[in-house]
């Protein structure tokens, strides 16, 4: 049987959702033998293969137009996409910004930061993305597994993986969903 | 009876039962949010909708009565459909986002039951409206971002509390939880009893002492009462490391039914005072730091035998163990002619001689009040002491209780009650007024009363008019369970106004309920500690304060005494004073009973380690007393008993 391809990448995250992953320690080399792992931020690879991946990971919200677009990629070239971490599934941290509006929130990273000196600047270059409201991915496109946890921890990040390499689908109930 | 089944469980209920409430004897999880086995059911957050067998809809179980062959179903695809669909509302409402909250320490309501849905998401994202957040109280944190709008604390401050100072403002997804009209929690009607913080499902109500600090998963309970005042509140007192937590009320607990006030659940908490942490003695004129032995040393060369030698005063906060050594040691066998508590019998003494005079209690238990349809309150503050005692009378009124409130000074009951009566120092006159009218009345309970003239003669004396007399005495002696609650007003008094208020009392066939004073007021009552403080030339002075405070009144009496021992936990007037100190710990640092103002005996545990040079006040009772020579009783317990009890004792 073909190995299936992983691929994985971020977006308005802290990337410790991939950090709990390496966190898996030896077992990933478990994972390594039941499927191909293509691009992820932490590798050589860094975009999904054209020809598309069987399995995609998503970490982070989506919080301006160059997420999205890294959404609906991932989304165009993978089979079954998995929201990983709270802020993928739900927003998560960076959606604190949310409950402030978007002008609100730049002028207070960009002009009234402590560590800004007298004016401050809001970027406005024509080349940079845009930024939105923070929103959990399947705000933007269809996910098929969510897996929640700020991070997820190590062991569900292996059983969801081990789950998807060998073909079944990961149920996360009980310590796979709440752990100490 | 009524037979249901329940997920094909057949189950037999009394009537009036509801459904989940059969569920839960059955051992079936239904999941709750708004629903508190302390409440009254409610049905606002239709987590718990069931399938009910011939009903059109999913039927909310936490309000539907179980019917004579009902069958319910709680786990179909349905219900789980209709589950996720309230959480996936309840969570799109507001800002209940796991990782920004986890105040109520991995133990919240909310977080538990989508756990419980096995929910990985949310299907509806939320709609970051913000809500005011309240930080003006002293004692907890109101964040309506957390809310659920399940209206526990809106119905324990009500139902349970009588105070009704929580309510809802707006409509629909805009409500939003406010103190009276909308007014800053400090500055509100709230008594900062903390059942609400207690019953919050969420983070929404949080105490500023445990909230973000560490899971409640990982602390220590210890079931214990409150000694805080006569009631004798059952409570949990929560630890980690030896450190305090949080108090809550114990719902198990039939005194008090898991209320708590503001002296039980947060004063502890916000204990600021300084603590004594080494036994002190004066050297040159200076308290200078000194060992257990040169401390024991110095009280034991002062303790001489004699009815002036040492003149004693212990707390009514002290354990009945400790109060009966303390008894033995200075009345006994030193000999003292002037062993007392602090209180000096102003709460019991009087009570306790009619009891030696009648031999026989007449005070009835704490729980009439639950039952009573009226309440006079006579010379009794139940609003700024005894508070739960005050909860019971107010959570009453709703439901048309009667309350009269006699009391000289303003009351903070005044504005609740039907009926004032005020007329300075004149409890007698009143008393026999009253009598009056209820025989005037017809209403006496007792056949044939002496015929009393005295309404006329005490209208006039009293100048309170005579309707009053007659409406007050109308509406308790035609309650089915009228109750006189009587407090310091009464007792600091002469005997015969405790008469004239027993015999009202068996004109109307009404209860009485004295409040007593601090938690074991009765113990020491019991053991004959409750005479009126003197110093007849004493050469010394013995004061055992435990964690309690000294009143300006008792330091005053003190500055004249030649050699005086102070046993407390807080540096004070008085310790600065003293010629020994010798540190002793809190109540939550030792065990020991209480025989609360009913005469129910209960058990306060330890819950914290003090520091190494502090002992318990029964410890330094047995150090001196095997100092003095001797062995000290151990049936403390039969003591209790060798006096009548003005009200039935209770000990197990």
């Amino acid at each position: 049987m073909r190995k299936p391809k992983i691929s994985s990448d971020w977006m308005a995250g802290c990337s410790g959702c991939h950090m709990s992953l390496l966190d898996i320690d030896e077992r990933i080399i478990n994972i390594v033998g039941l499927a191909d792992l293509r691009a992820t931020p932490i590798t050589d690879l860094k975009e999904p293969d054209e020809k598309g991946v069987d399995v995609g990971i998503l970490e982070g919200g989506i919080n301006n137009s160059a997420n999205e677009e890294v959404a609906h990629r991932m989304r165009k070239r993978c089979g079954i996409l998995v929201a990983l971490g709270d802020c993928a599934v739900f927003g998560g941290v960076p959606a604190m910004r949310n409950f402030f509006t978007l002008e609100e929130t730049l002028r207070r990273a960009y002009v009234e930061t402590e560590s800004t000196d007298s004016s401050g600047k809001i970027p406005n270059d024509p080349e940079l993305c845009v930024p939105t409201k923070v929103r959990a991915i399947q705000d933007v496109v269809p996910v098929d597994i969510f897996v929640p946890g700020c991070p997820p921890d190590a062991d569900t990040i292996y059983y969801v993986l081990s789950e998807l390499a060998q073909g079944r689908r990961p149920e996360l109930k009980g310590d796979k969903l709440q752990w100490n | 009876m009524v037979n249901i089944t329940i997920d094909g469980k057949m189950i037999e209920v009394p009537e009036g039962t509801t459904v989940l409430q059969a569920a839960r004897k059955a051992g079936i999880v239904i999941p709750t949010l708004c629903d508190h086995p302390n409440l009254i059911p409610y049905g606002g957050c239709r987590l718990c909708l069931v399938e009910i067998e011939g009903a059109r809809t999913l039927q909310p179980s936490c309000t539907m009565p179980a019917s004579p062959n009902m069958v319910v179903r709680t786990d179909t695809e349905n219900v789980r459909t209709a589950r996720k669909f309230v959480l996936t509302l309840i969570f799109s409402e507001r800002n209940h986002f796991c990782p920004y909250c986890q105040v109520s320490g991995g133990d919240c309501e909310l977080q538990n039951a989508a756990y419980h849905e096995g929910m990985t998401n949310w299907p509806l994202q939320p709609n970051y409206q913000t809500f005011s957040m309240d930080a003006s109280h002293p004692y907890f944190v109101l964040d309506n971002n957390r809310c659920i709008l399940c209206r526990r604390c809106v119905r324990a401050c009500g139902d349970l509390v009588g105070n009704f100072t929580l309510g809802i403002e707006e409509r629909g997804a805009r409500s939003f939880l406010v103190a009276d009209l909308g007014t800053p929690l400090a500055q509100s009607t709230c008594i900062s009893c903390g059942v609400c913080v207690q019953v919050c499902p969420t983070g929404a109500l949080i105490d500023r002492w445990s909230a973000y600090r560490g899971r409640e998963t990982q602390v220590e309970h210890h079931k214990t009462v409150c000694v805080g005042c006569s009631i004798g509140c059952g409570m949990d007192v929560l630890t980690r490391d030896n450190n305090l937590v949080r108090i809550e009320g114990d719902w198990d607990a039939a005194i008090n039914g898991g209320l708590l006030c503001k002296v039980g659940r947060f004063e502890p908490m916000a204990d600021e005072q300084h603590r004594l942490v080494t036994p002190l003695l004066r050297k040159d004129g200076i308290l200078k730091a000194a060992t257990w032995q040169e401390a024991l040393d110095a009280v034991d060369s002062h303790l001489k035998p004699g009815k002036d030698g040492v003149a004693a005063l212990a707390s009514t906060r002290l354990s009945a163990e400790a109060l009966y050594t303390f008894h033995q040691i200075f009345a006994g066998k030193l000999q003292s002619d002037m062993v007392t508590s602090i209180e000096e019998g102003q709460t019991t003494a009087i009570s306790a001689s009619l009891a030696d005079e009648t031999g026989k209690p007449f005070e009835a238990h704490l729980d009439t009040l639950d039952t009573s349809d009226c309440f006079m309150a006579i010379g009794v503050n139940l609003v700024d002491n005894h508070e739960v005692a005050g909860f019971f009378v107010k959570r009453a009124l709703p439901a048309g209780a009667g309350l009269i409130v006699v009391d000289p000074e303003p009351n903070p009951l005044d504005n609740l009650a039907d009926i004032t009566i005020k007329s300075k120092g004149l409890d007698l006159d009143i008393l026999h007024a009253l009598s009056g009218a209820v025989i005037q009345l017809g209403l006496a309970k007792e056949k044939n009363p002496a015929v009393l003239d005295t309404l006329a003669v005490y209208t006039e004396k009293t100048g309170v008019p005579v309707e009053t007399y007659l409406a007050a005495a109308k509406s308790l002696a035609s309650a089915q369970h009228p109750v006189l609650i009587y407090g310091k007003g009464i007792t600091s008094k002469s005997p015969a106004v405790l008469k004239a208020l027993v015999e009202f009392g068996r004109l109307t066939g009404a209860g009485m309920i004295s409040v007593k004073g601090s938690a074991n007021s009765l113990a020491a009552s019991q053991y004959h500690l409750d005479k009126v403080f003197q110093l007849n030339g004493h050469q010394a002075a013995y004061i055992a304060l435990g964690d309690d405070k000294p009143t300006q009144r008792l330091i005053q009496r003190l500055e004249k005494v030649p050699f005086l021992v102070v046993q407390a936990s807080y540096t004070s007037q008085l310790t600065s004073m003293a010629d020994v100190v010798l540190p002793v710990g809190l109540w939550t640092e030792q065990e020991g009973h209480y025989v609360n103002l009913d005469g129910h005996l209960q058990k306060a545990v330890r819950s914290l380690t003090p520091a190494e040079e502090i002992r318990s006040n029964e410890e330094v009772f047995n150090a001196i007393a095997q100092r003095l020579g001797f062995e000290p009783k151990n049936d403390w317990k039969k003591q209790l008993t060798q006096r009548v009890s003005p009200v039935v004792l209770t000990i197990n």
